[in-house]
């Protein structure tokens, strides 16, 4: 073994120098551990894709059929709306939130399922800023990648939107504020799934929970006619947060068809963001207390 | 130097480790032995603070393993092959550790360059074989250059090339003055690796000494004498610590003295000697005596595996064939 250090110098001199472990040292682990995976890797080309595809066939199709002379006038008004809604490029959202929530999921409950755990907490063990730096890159590759996902996404409406003089205003307020929340909504859901995935430790659980949670207890509490759910719906987190990515006229007219309440967009952001804060400190206790 | 002082563990209601202290001292290659399911695995995994402790406090050059604002140059830990996600290449799981610690490309390479995974660095790791596993895990633990190696049956699965690698490296690692830790259950193997042996057994240490010693307390070391009056020696040399057994072929096997007074004693009596050899018993031999009464998951299949009382003479054929401490 030719990497001994010969370091005659006291053993507190040569701990003095050794090198630690940071914060930025840790997030750059995570960085690596991100993208040496191919699963997490397509994950997020398969964000990019979804987006897209869908916002293609939103627009194209509700273009299509806004101005086809078979369609009934009333709803070609409706359809005409729809075309001026920012919000439309950005349908693809509603499949792109289960993809960010499996990549979530996976990035934690794969290092419980292979033992990459205890590597991880014997080079970090403090155990949090792990925790957290997996947090953070997560939260960069998701905005990173909507992003991305929604330049494509306009990039393909854009042709179609134009010839139909629904052009995106992307000066204009609201629209930024649509745009900026189909990223925001994505992140924190995909932090969502992460802390329930660190909770639960368990692919197979984490994944039936957060989508359970995703695609039935939040429609159910939506669309049932029992006034506690209609009550406590508009504040369960996906429901909540995406009011961000709804017209305020949207919002103007749902409160007057419903008695439940209906959150301004940055009131149901906030509302997400409280739970993805509390799913996040309790995982933080729980990566504490339990053995690994 | 590793320290633990009433260190406790429950699963449950399962004591996995029950009051434990003990000391790893540095500059020495310290064997862990015992049988499955002792609190080995557990115990080595309190040392780099997986499992807390459920009472008591183990440090590691009187630190807690977290406390250490260094840990890997610390502490290089190996507990089991594959603590690696699989669908990483093993270049990429080492970048991904030394990057915890600010550890160069460079030093990377150092390391699959020493465990010799060069061919399969590229690979990932879902397809490596156990040795190659088992080298990875070395890789990682060698990362930092620690000054404590804290290995979980580290040889297991490695090639006889391997063995000797990881004999060799421990054993010089050891001379630098650092602290090995290391549970193994080839015996012979840890005979010629380890200075010290510590035993654990249902969760409790049961010894804790120099290898030498372990084997001088083994129902295997005796001492075969021949001689053309085999009652008068015997007579001799019996007292409250030395038994005397008459063998088959008229040899004497004497426990509990040296050859030396053996030899000694027969000269001043003008007794004739035609046969004069002492027998060292193996690490195997000692280990087996001291854990029967702690071996919690029994064979029962074949009865011959494990000895059925702490007292029972060992038989010549149970001697371990390989133990480069057994003369025949």
């Amino acid at each position: 073994m030719s990497t001994v250090t010969p370091a005659p110098a006291p053993a507190a001199v040569a701990r003095a120098r050794a090198p630690h472990v940071t914060f930025p040292r840790v997030l750059h682990s995570e960085w690596i551990k991100f993208w040496s995976l191919r699963s997490t890797v397509w994950t997020v080309a398969a964000t990019v894709l979804v987006m897209g595809a869908v916002s293609w066939l939103a627009v194209f199709f509700t273009a299509r059929e806004a101005t086809s002379p078979s369609t009934k006038p009333q709803d070609a008004a409706e359809l005409t709306r729809l075309l001026h809604d920012p919000g439309l490029i950005l349908t693809g959202t509603e499949l792109a939130k289960l993809v960010v929530a499996v990549l979530g999921v996976l990035i934690i409950t794969g290092e419980y399922s292979t033992g990459m755990i205890r590597s991880t907490l014997t080079a970090v063990p403090r155990r949090l800023p792990a925790l957290w730096a997996k947090a953070l890159v997560l939260f960069a590759v998701t905005t990173g990648t909507v992003v991305v996902a929604e330049v494509l996404s306009w990039l393909v409406a854009a042709t179609t939107l134009h010839s139909h003089d629904a052009a995106l205003d992307l000066g204009s307020a609201e629209t930024q504020r649509i745009l900026v929340g189909g990223v925001l909504f994505l992140a924190g859901i995909a932090l969502l799934a992460f802390a329930v995935g660190a909770i639960i430790r368990v692919a197979a659980g984490a994944l039936a929970t957060v989508l359970g949670l995703l695609l039935v207890v939040e429609v159910l509490f939506r669309t049932l006619p029992v006034d506690f759910f209609r009550q406590v719906s508009p504040f369960l987190p996906a429901t909540a947060g995406h009011q961000l990515l709804v017209t305020q006229s949207s919002i103007e007219q749902a409160r007057t068809t419903t008695s439940a309440p209906v959150l301004d967009p940055w009131v149901g952001f906030t509302v997400m963001i409280a739970w993805v804060a509390v799913a996040l400190v309790v995982a933080a206790v729980q990566l504490r207390r339990r053995d690994a | 130097m590793i320290q633990a002082r009433n260190i406790t563990k429950h699963y449950g209601d399962k004591v996995a480790v029950d009051d434990i202290s003990f000391t790893v001292a540095a500059g020495k290659v310290t064997g862990f032995l015992g049988p499955n399911g002792a609190g080995k695995s557990t115990t080595m995994r309190m040392v780099v603070g997986l499992d807390r402790p459920t009472a008591g406090t183990v440090t590691v050059d009187g630190r807690r393993y977290a406390e250490h604002g260094s840990p890997l140059t610390e502490v290089g830990v190996l507990l089991e092959a594959k603590a690696v996600h699989t669908g990483r290449s093993a270049v990429d799981h080492l970048r991904a550790v030394a990057a915890t610690h600010g550890f160069g490309r460079r030093r990377v390479e150092q390391v699959i360059d020493m465990t010799g995974l060069h061919s399969v660095a590229g690979k990932r790791v879902g397809g490596f074989s156990l040795g190659m596993g088992q080298r990875l895990g070395l890789a990682v633990a060698l990362l930092g250059d620690p000054h404590t190696l804290i290995l979980d049956e580290p040889v297991n699965g490695l090639d006889p090339e391997g063995v000797l690698w990881v004999r060799n490296l421990l054993r010089q690692l050891a001379a630098e003055g650092r602290t090995v830790f290391l549970s193994s259950h080839l015996m012979s193997e840890m005979a010629l690796t380890a200075d010290h042996i510590l035993v654990i057994g249902r969760g409790r240490i049961i010894a804790d000494a120099p290898v030498a010693d372990i084997i001088a307390r083994s129902s295997g070391t005796s001492v075969s004498v021949r001689t053309p009056e085999p009652g008068r020696l015997a007579d001799l040399l019996r007292g409250p610590d030395v038994t005397v057994t008459p063998a088959d072929d008229g040899r004497l096997e004497v426990r509990g003295t040296s050859a030396q007074v053996i030899g000694e004693a027969a000269a001043s009596a003008g007794l004739v000697l035609h046969e004069l050899a002492p027998h060292r018993g193996s690490l195997e031999d000692s280990y087996m005596s001291l854990t029967a009464d702690a071996v919690e998951y029994h064979a029962t299949g074949s009865p011959s595996t494990a000895p059925t009382t702490q007292t029972a003479p060992v038989p010549a054929t149970r001697q371990a064939p390989d133990s480069k401490g057994t003369y025949r």
